[in-house]
């Protein structure tokens, strides 16, 4: 925290950012998807209750659980504050929808499915890289239900020890033993305060 | 997806119980007593509880020791008239519980009553008492073990270092080795069931095996060949070439015995289980009969006499699509049964390939042992998956599996074998493996 890293980040406009809930904007979501259904599907009520099944959905109807979308994942992590900027995650470009990646079950027998989402750290070596990731990783687990297995990395690239913190951010029992140290608890809980 | 030499699995995983009741938060592995029907499971809330395998319900809950979550549990073999537990926890310190045990311990094993809740009535005295706590980490424990003659005691952590701890009387352990060989946390110990000779898995992708040498432990062997961490190492148990499908020495080629032969002069090998969602066996290269001088390759690098060389014997057919956090070998069956993030139980086990002709070999002269070194396509068995059950642990992560003697009233026979689960989700769940054909 002596030195910031970046005094001077991009700063996007709010209204540039991703979002389907101004539909009258003429801004469309960027990811390239259609999204021409993206309005039918409801934003969080999965989020509450991950193990409602729809009653008529029959077996074959492989779709009933891929009920979350990138936008929604999007719209849980955009709003993290970053440690050193009192501005979000979204306005910084840190995290982007075009990074943010569900993929379905491996298997039709398996039912977990797995969130990629790749971070930009504001500049190569941004020191915060990994406290940002771990929020990332930390608001996804408290956010989706537990079927979504959440990776979050460094894009590639774009941090000069970018392998070393994907393996810590990719590491369950560091994660599990970082949440019971108190003063990153402290760092965290600070950057997730902006979260609804 | 799977080869077409596989068999169809025509063995299940079938669930037997759920230990009542469960924790509500992440548990993190569950160890058997080594003689009574009990285990003990490490628990994110800081607490032990130890559960019947008879009732499957909770015995006792170990509070008040630790300051986080508890990590491991490693019960002391080989102690009489007590049960003495050792608790590894991310406070970075090793707690020592003693709790006094009534009766002949093979006595306690069959004559268990069985009713429930016949436990419930104990007072203190009969609960674990803390005993001493080992100091010296300086971050998280991740695993620890007691070597099978309970002469010592290995603890690892995220500081890369790796403790062996001699207890020289009751509550008073000396420090006798620290080895700092990884270059990252070491995630899981293990010693060998026949020897003093310990193994440690970390998250710098390797595995090391350290023995004793003139007072001073040191590192006899480095493993390479995992891409990402190494969560787990654990040793084949002791004289298994004579129990599982090696004992059956009728009707095998000269090939074939040869092999087992060779085997077991390796000793016991070493199942590691990955990140990288690979479980690979390794095999020690025997020290007598290791002729360098037929080979192309002179030792010159091996100056001392107690290196050993572990090199890789098989990659398990690879059905885990995430982290394999954890890999058990059956001491009675021989099979491997491993678990991990992706929330599935998978079950191998090893066979003759039946592809190999017999004789084919015989040729070129008669044992040659050099042949076998590092190609797997050499090998004369095979392993193959038995069963696997998905979502075991509903969408949670399993943390642990291991296996334990079946002891609940609907046991089949003396060598029955039950395999125990630890998860995300606060379960311990019990399978039993059912043929179904």
């Amino acid at each position: 925290m002596d030195d910031k890293d970046n005094a001077n980040p991009t700063i996007l406009n709010a209204s540039d950012l991703p979002s389907r809930r101004r539909e009258s904007s003429v801004k469309q979501r960027d990811d390239g998807g259609t999204g021409l259904f993206d309005n039918l599907v409801p934003h969080h009520i999965y989020l509450r209750d991950p193990f409602e099944q729809p009653l008529s959905a029959s077996d074959s109807d492989d779709d009933s659980v891929e009920d979350i979308d990138e936008q929604e994942i999007y719209d849980l992590i955009s709003s993290i504050s970053d440690p050193e900027h009192p501005l979000s995650l979204g306005s910084l470009a840190v995290v982007n929808l075009p990074d943010i990646r569900i993929l379905p079950p491996p298997s039709p027998l398996s039912s977990i499915s797995t969130v990629v989402v790749e971070i930009t750290p504001t500049i190569t070596h941004c020191s915060l890289a990994t406290v940002i990731g771990l929020g990332v990783r930390v608001r996804l687990e408290q956010a989706l239900p537990p079927r979504f297995r959440i990776d979050v990395r460094i894009k590639k690239g774009t941090h000069s020890t970018d392998e070393a913190v994907n393996k810590q951010l990719g590491d369950k029992e560091r994660v599990a033993a970082a949440l019971e140290n108190g003063t990153l608890m402290g760092v965290l809980r600070k950057m997730l305060s902006t979260c609804e | 997806m799977s080869p077409p030499q596989e068999e169809p699995c025509t063995t299940t995983i079938q669930p037997l119980a759920t230990l009542s009741p469960p924790s509500s938060s992440r548990v993190w592995q569950s160890t058997p007593h080594p003689t009574l029907p009990i285990i003990a499971t490490a628990c994110s809330d800081r607490t032990v509880r130890v559960y019947s395998l008879t009732s499957f319900t909770l015995l006792h809950s170990i509070t008040g020791g630790h300051k986080r979550s508890i990590r491991a549990v490693s019960w002391k073999p080989g102690v009489t008239g007590q049960s003495v537990l050792a608790t590894g926890s991310f406070d970075a310190s090793v707690g020592i519980w003693r709790r006094a045990e009534g009766g002949g311990q093979e006595e306690d094993y069959t004559h268990r009553r069985r009713g429930d809740g016949d436990e419930e009535e104990e007072d203190d005295e009969d609960d674990y008492q803390f005993s001493c706590i080992l100091d010296g980490h300086e971050s998280e424990i991740k695993s620890l073990s007691w070597s099978p003659s309970g002469q010592y005691l290995a603890t690892c952590s995220r500081d890369k270092s790796v403790w062996v701890w001699e207890e020289l009387e009751d509550d008073n352990f000396e420090t006798i080795a620290v080895l700092q060989e990884h270059e990252g946390d070491v995630k899981c110990v293990a010693w060998h069931s026949e020897e003093d000779l310990l193994a440690s898995a970390s998250y710098d992708d390797t595995v090391r095996l350290y023995r004793e040498d003139a007072d001073d432990w040191v590192q006899v062997a480095m493993i390479d060949g995992h891409k990402k961490t190494v969560w787990w190492v654990e040793f084949e148990g002791s004289g298994m070439p004579m129990r599982d499908f090696r004992a059956e020495r009728e009707g095998i080629s000269e090939e074939q015995k040869g092999y087992v032969e060779l085997m077991e002069r390796s000793g016991p090998r070493l199942a590691t289980a990955s990140d990288d969602c690979t479980v690979r066996i390794w095999r020690r290269k025997p020290r007598e009969g290791a002729a360098p001088s037929n080979s192309g390759m002179p030792s010159i690098i091996r100056s001392v006499a107690i290196d050993e060389d572990w090199y890789l014997d098989a990659i398990l057919p690879q059905r885990h699509e995430r982290a394999v956090y954890s890999v058990s070998w059956s001491r009675k069956s021989g099979m491997i049964v491993s678990a991990g993030s992706d929330g599935k139980i998978v079950v191998y086990k090893e066979r003759w390939k039946s592809a190999v002709p017999n004789g084919v070999k015989a040729e070129d002269g008669t044992e040659n042992p050099e042949a076998m070194q590092g190609v797997e396509d050499s090998a004369l068995t095979e392993w193959v998956v038995v069963a696997e059950m998905y979502s075991a642990h509903d969408v949670f992560e399993i943390n642990h599996v291991c296996w334990a003697m079946r002891s609940d009233k609907g046991r089949r026979s003396e060598d029955e074998e039950v395999i125990v689960t630890t998860g995300d989700d606060g379960e311990v769940k019990v399978w039993v493996l059912e043929k179904s054909s």
